[in-house]
């Protein structure tokens, strides 16, 4: 520790140390935790002259605070404890993010079970070989699969910035007026 | 001591406004650095604030809790709470300002959770008040701590006397005063760079009597 770092770490507490010095410091002093406590002690000496008597830090209590930052927070501080403003703006593309993933989850769950029920309805029924037929083609490249996977891009997208009733009704009238879905089911009904 | 004029040409001297971080001031220019780089995660650069304020803010949650032992718990919960919470200070403020009303804040927590009736009044006073009754509550601290205390004072006030006079006067002129190099520089009429250089000798000088008690 030489006298000139320890100028700079007295001109750093009284806010005199230029910007480039003060870099350099800031990283020597995370290093050197015996310019640390010199730091810490030319602070004590300034408090001692400003404010006499009265209760002192113990020795060691800002490495027990330092502790105790450490292991309660993992992340920087801005990250944990962010303006609620900013917060909300960070929140909303998850928001969206979160909102697509979970339509387009809802989706795969309205057809995939439906063309999986078909399948399973298709080999328990024994001919009709045709509708047997029908059920395949429809499970590869039908034009209900085509009109289904657009309507889930659709629903993604919708979903993203819709509220959630607008969603719901959307939702709701798209499948229920989807005639591939109403074609399937008529036509298992009738094989059935 | 000397008592110099406040720089500021205001009749409030530096130790009772209790906050030597004026705004614009050099000081808190270092303490909006370091918070800066506390916020992008350098926590030892927190660690320098809290090495920096650790004495202000246990003397200021003791005089709250009548208890130095308990103020030390306080003092780190509130050190903590600022950490997590310094993603919100945005600077309006000087930093030991907004870590000050953290630390009265948990004190009065603190208080209230353990149902004791508060010290006193002068929670709910501004930072001027409190630094002005602090002198009155020197009974509520333990005698080992008074005593260490009393000790840390006399040995800085005897190290101080001892100086020569240009590194008393430059280091009052700072710590006591709150002046700045420049208008260190400006009384003393000397080079900044001179200045800083006094400073630092001061402190050294008074850091070689105060080290052994320390350690």
């Amino acid at each position: 520790m030489t006298d000139q770092i320890k100028e700079q770490i007295s001109a750093l507490l009284d806010g005199e140390l230029p910007q480039n010095e003060m870099n350099l410091l800031v990283r020597r002093l995370e290093r050197d935790a015996a310019l640390r406590l010199a730091f810490g002690r030319y602070a004590l000496v300034g408090e001692v002259l400003r404010a006499p008597g009265g209760a002192l830090a113990s020795a060691g209590f800002a490495e027990r605070v330092s502790s105790a930052v450490a292991a309660g927070v993992s992340a920087a501080p801005s990250a944990s404890a962010v303006a609620p403003s900013s917060r909300r703006r960070r929140a909303t593309p998850m928001i969206g993010a979160a909102v697509a993933a979970g339509t387009l989850f809802a989706a795969v769950l309205l057809l995939v079970p439906e063309q999986g029920e078909q399948l399973q309805q298709a080999r328990s029924v024994e001919p009709p070989a045709p509708v047997a037929a029908d059920v395949e083609a429809t499970g590869a490249a039908s034009p209900t699969l085509a009109r289904s996977q657009r309507m889930a891009a659709y629903l993604v997208a919708h979903g993203e910035y819709s509220t959630p009733i607008g969603r719901r009704n959307v939702w709701t009238g798209v499948l229920a007026n989807d005639p591939g879905i109403t074609r399937v089911s008529y036509e298992f009904s009738e094989a059935r | 001591m000397p008592n110099f004029p406040p720089p500021d040409g205001s009749t409030e001297s530096h130790d009772e406004r209790g906050d030597d971080s004026r705004p614009g001031s050099g000081l808190e220019k270092t303490d909006l650095e370091l918070v800066k780089r506390a916020q992008q995660g350098e926590r030892s650069a927190f660690d320098l604030l809290v090495l920096r304020y650790q004495h202000r803010v246990i003397k200021l949650v003791a005089r709250l809790l009548r208890d130095p032992a308990e103020a030390e718990d306080v003092a780190q919960e509130a050190f903590v709470k600022a950490y997590r919470a310094l993603g919100s200070f945005r600077g309006d403020s000087a930093f030991y300002t907004w870590l000050y009303r953290i630390a009265v804040n948990t004190a009065r927590n603190a208080m209230a959770s353990r149902q004791r009736r508060p010290l006193d009044y002068e929670a709910d006073l501004g930072e001027h008040e409190q630094a002005s009754v602090q002198s009155r509550l020197r009974h509520v601290d333990t005698p080992e701590a008074v005593a260490l205390s009393d000790e840390i004072q006399q040995t800085v006030e005897r190290a101080i006397q001892e100086l020569p006079e240009d590194l008393r006067t430059a280091i009052l002129l700072r710590e006591v005063e709150g002046l700045s190099y420049e208008e260190i520089a400006t009384a003393m009429d000397c080079p900044v760079g001179t200045v800083r250089s006094r400073i630092f000798r001061a402190r050294e000088a008074v850091d070689r009597n105060l080290k052994p008690l320390l350690d």
